[in-house]
């Protein structure tokens, strides 16, 4: 009874009948919205302000005046349109990665538990709180041209140069960004096997299923919800990775935020720039609300993301 | 300082969760609010808290219409299932939280944070966390900090609900002390345990359903229920199906003299009734009025039996105490009882 | 447990211990491993050394670690600070007034980091405002960047916190502000030091805006790693690398002593 009753403060709506005594108010009630407005108007200037001047430069032609001729520009162009191509793909390919690796983990570590398992799970969130490119940059290590991996080959058959060489392709940066972002798939997928109940895979196992179809019909079915709001929440991130791309140092592979930042920095077009930037955040914020959706629809936790650990 | 509700009215998102409820505790009684869960009785109590604002209706404590005032300004004390004790800090900064923040004088606190503690023999414990209590202990911690603000009305929101049966049964003395020691405080209890409620209470009010059912003493609720809902709640009990007949009532078999204020109001002649007997009152052998049946069942309970008898295709529940030999199942009994343990309760719910 | 049969398990385990290692076990391991060395064209590092450490501890290094730790102290306390501040005003409205808050403090999370870089520095190198070239540019976009986060910490752990404790505070006669400053946010006190370590984290490793807008005099330690990875410094780089996550490390545990103590209380 007491859940279904929020806490309401009394309010300055008084709906007093006119035979009543008049009630006693204490001091002046201030609405809960009046204490938001400090905090928003700090976020106006800092984010919507600045996000506003990308778009409004977006549109502005070679005059100075209002134009579309930027994007009839960007839009027409192959560089962007590999951009775009390349972005997508990678980031889809890197969800897909980050998906399957995530859900693998995340059942041995919930339903194959061995000792050491517990603290492999929370080795992999500090993760979260490390930079990507560190990831990169241990990559070059390991698979670089001068790397491990070549090394190796090198010394074992004689060759001038080994064959791992996808570090600098798109393949190098889906390796990266699934090892970096599995742990987005992994916490959440963790959180809703926390909430399956044993016995209900007690009744399963003792009804004569076999573990395949227990993982089938009971825990993936409890766990869409997680998988579907950790996989929407990767795509945006993957789409919106800058430094994992930076560091693989590959000039070949350029992705829509590499492209904002050489037009801006490197080429000093900010038109173009802003452009780019302003489609990269149509299609991420686009993303983003569906993730928000999807997770408020299927009732998935909304912590998905970097969050705390309570 | 007395409590009156005036046809308070709160509901969520389209569910009506206290419809139109009247209610007037006097100064200096106890009230306990007794209903299963959904019955609206937390939310009653909320209302009276202000923590919940009426749809419509006003709340008045002590003649004064409050229901425009937020909690803090209302100086009620109030004590809840979680205890909800303030984990950081001590049990002497817990008491004193009240009288700090009505400015209470510095050098008075001490002293009325010791006088607090002590009532509730908790006094040795001020220096504690709550963390290092049991849960008995910190109920009688959330107790003190709620008195030590020495409020008119102490509101009680299942305050027992959360001790096992035997500090369930320890505290319920507790405050019932507490009540005999603080004449002046008015108390609203919410409680869904009917043992709490007989106990403790000056009046009963029964919710169920987000109405008020019934509001009398305990004796009154329990000798003489008006509604089927109050007879079945407060107590167990056999509900006969009956019909008026002249000035007699006819029950499986029997006629029952009845006179005028027996019946409840507006019983027209020939109208359906029930007739509530308690399984406590019933013998086993003749007596004023006797039922005759066949036992179905039987089964023992400690200190009773409880029989069930199969009498014109209705079963009665019998309760014996002291009975070493029962009748077993299957065996004919005569079941006897005095008029005035039988009560006339209207077929429908309304009272 | 769903597998019973030992062969079974064991095989189920080698292929987490084959997938764990490789993937996540590896690269830090191979960060460190890299920042003692001078050259890796085997299986293992060559060359071992100190002189990355050198470098690392040089003064231009050392000066980047320092901006970095102010930039990230200053980001966090101020995304704490508003993130608070919004999360609990968020917490007194209705639900949809909560939707629009979140809505828009979540903003900067699904806005690209190089975007929120790139609008800061359009928005600020023009009038009224010209923030470009200053250290403050850089405080800005990191505050900007860690708020979302800290907003979402406090959100959450204010849906966890029991209404009651509020409740029975203001029967008591306590007003909402004592209530808040006595009551709530020592309860929160938890919460609020865990989104304080992982505002700092995240400050600290923050690359694709810092790109964008940092001036030459205010370089953060990431970009020296950048640099040195680029100019193909790869050795000394690690070493870069392992002192910003020692440093890291280091401060979230710091915080996490002052969140158990607030939490055994």
């Amino acid at each position: 009874m007491s859940a279904l009753a929020p806490p309401r403060t009394a309010s300055t709506a008084a709906t007093g009948s006119p035979s009543e005594p008049a009630p006693v108010r204490s001091g002046i009630t201030v609405p809960a919205w009046v204490w938001a407005i400090p905090p928003v108007v700090l976020l106006a200037l800092a984010v919507l302000y600045p996000l506003g001047s990308v778009i409004s430069e977006s549109f502005t032609g070679p005059d100075g005046g209002f134009s579309t001729r930027p994007y009839v520009d960007v839009l027409s162009s192959t560089r962007f349109r590999t951009a775009l191509t390349t972005t997508v793909l990678i980031a889809v390919g890197s969800t897909v990665g980050c998906l399957v690796l995530g859900l693998v983990l995340a059942l041995i570590i919930a339903f194959v538990p061995f000792p050491g398992s517990g603290s492999a799970g929370r080795f992999i969130d500090t993760y979260l709180s490390f930079p990507s490119f560190l990831i990169t940059l241990a990559l070059l290590f390991v698979y670089g041209t001068v790397g491990m991996a070549n090394g190796m080959w090198t010394d074992l058959t004689g060759a001038d140069s080994g064959p791992f060489t996808f570090l600098s392709t798109p393949w190098g940066v889906i390796l990266a960004e699934v090892t970096f972002f599995t742990p987005f798939v992994l916490r959440p997928l963790l959180a809703a096997f926390a909430q399956i109940d044993t016995a209900q895979l007690e009744a399963a196992s003792s009804l004569g299923a076999r573990p395949a179809r227990v993982v089938r019909s009971v825990i993936l079915p409890e766990a869409l919800p997680a998988l579907v709001a950790g996989g929407a929440l990767v795509l945006v991130l993957c789409l919106n990775e800058f430094a994992i791309v930076l560091f693989t140092g590959a000039k070949d592979v350029v992705t829509l935020p590499m492209l904002v930042y050489s037009s801006a920095i490197l080429e000093a077009d900010y038109t173009t720039a802003c452009v780019v930037a302003t489609i990269n955040a149509t299609l991420s914020i686009g993303l983003y609300l569906l993730y928000r959706s999807l997770t408020s629809r299927l009732g998935a936790p909304t912590d998905g993301g970097r969050r705390a650990r309570p | 300082m007395g409590i009156r509700l005036d046809g308070v009215s709160v509901s969520y998102g389209g569910t009506t969760v206290l419809d139109s409820l009247d209610l007037t505790v006097e100064p200096g009684e106890f009230t306990a609010l007794l209903g299963p869960s959904g019955s609206g009785k937390t939310t009653a109590l909320r209302t009276v808290a202000g923590f919940v604002r009426p749809d419509s209706g006003r709340v008045h404590l002590g003649g004064r219409d409050v229901t425009d005032l937020p909690p803090y300004d209302r100086g009620v004390g109030m004590v809840v299932q979680s205890y909800a004790l303030f984990p950081h800090m001590r049990v002497e900064r817990n008491v004193a939280f009240g009288l700090r923040a009505q400015g209470v004088p510095r050098n008075e606190v001490a002293s009325r944070v010791t006088e607090a503690l002590e009532m509730t023999g908790m006094g040795s414990y001020a220096r504690r966390y709550p963390r290092e209590l049991s849960g008995g202990q910190q109920q009688r911690v959330a107790i003190s900090r709620a008195l030590a603000i020495r409020p008119k009305v102490l509101l009680l929101d299942e305050p027992l609900s959360a001790l096992d049966a035997r500090l369930r049964a320890e505290m319920t003395d507790e405050l019932a002390r507490l009540h005999r020691e603080l004449p002046d405080l008015t108390v609203l209890h919410v409680t869904h345990d009917q043992g709490e409620a007989l106990t403790l209470a000056d009046r009963v009010a029964v919710l169920d359903r987000a109405r008020l059912r019934e509001y009398d003493t305990p004796r009154a609720l329990y000798d003489r229920p008006r509604t089927a809902f109050t007879a079945g709640f407060v107590g167990s009990a056999n509900l006969l199906p009956a019909r008026l007949e002249g000035d007699r009532v006819r029950v499986c078999g029997l006629e029952l003299p009845v006179s005028p204020e027996d019946l409840p109001a507006g019983t027209a002649d020939g109208a359906g009734l029930q007739v509530c007997l308690r399984p406590h009152r019933i013998v086993l052998g003749p007596a004023e009025h006797t039922l005759r049946g066949t036992v179905t069942d039987l089964s023992w309970r400690g200190s009773v039996h409880h029989l069930t008898v199969d009498v014109d295709g209705r079963s009665v529940t019998v309760e014996l105490a002291g009975h070493r030999t029962p009748p077993g199942p299957g065996g004919a009994v005569e079941l006897g009882f005095d008029r005035d343990d039988a009560v006339l309760i209207p077929v429908g719910e309304e009272p | 447990m769903l597998v019973h049969d030992r062969l079974t398990r064991r095989a189920i385990q080698a292929l987490f211990a084959l997938l764990f290692l490789p993937l996540f076990a590896l690269p830090l391991g191979v960060i460190v491993a890299a920042s003692f060395s001078t050259g890796w064209s085997g299986a293992l590092p060559s060359g071992p050394t100190l002189d990355n450490y050198a470098v690392a501890f040089g003064p231009q290094t050392l000066e980047a670690l320092r901006v970095s730790v102010v930039t990230a102290l200053v980001a966090s306390v101020c995304a704490l600070v508003i993130g608070t501040w919004a999360a609990l005003s968020a917490a007194s409205m209705g639900p949809k007034g909560r939707r629009i808050m979140d809505a828009l403090f979540m903003l900067p999370v699904a806005v690209p980091t190089v975007v929120v870089g790139l609008a800061l520095l359009v928005a600020f190198s023009r009038p009224p405002v010209l923030l470009n070239g200053t250290h403050t540019i850089v405080f800005l976009a990191h505050t900007v960047l860690v708020t979302a986060f800290a907003y979402q910490s406090v959100s959450a752990a204010l849906t966890r916190l029991d209404p009651v404790y509020g409740q029975v505070a203001a029967s008591l006669g306590a007003r909402p502000a004592r209530t808040l400053f006595l009551v709530r946010l020592p309860l929160l006190l938890p919460s609020l030091g865990a989104a304080t370590g992982l505002c700092f984290a995240l400050s600290m490793g923050e690359l694709s805006a810092t790109m964008m807008l940092y001036p030459p005099d205010w370089t953060p330690l990431p970009v020296r790693i950048f640099a040195a990875t680029d100019r193909g410094a790869l050795f000394t780089g690690s070493a870069f690398a392992v002192v910003l996550m020692a440093t890291t490390l280091l401060v979230m545990f710091a915080l996490s002593l002052v969140r158990t103590r607030a939490g055994h209380r």
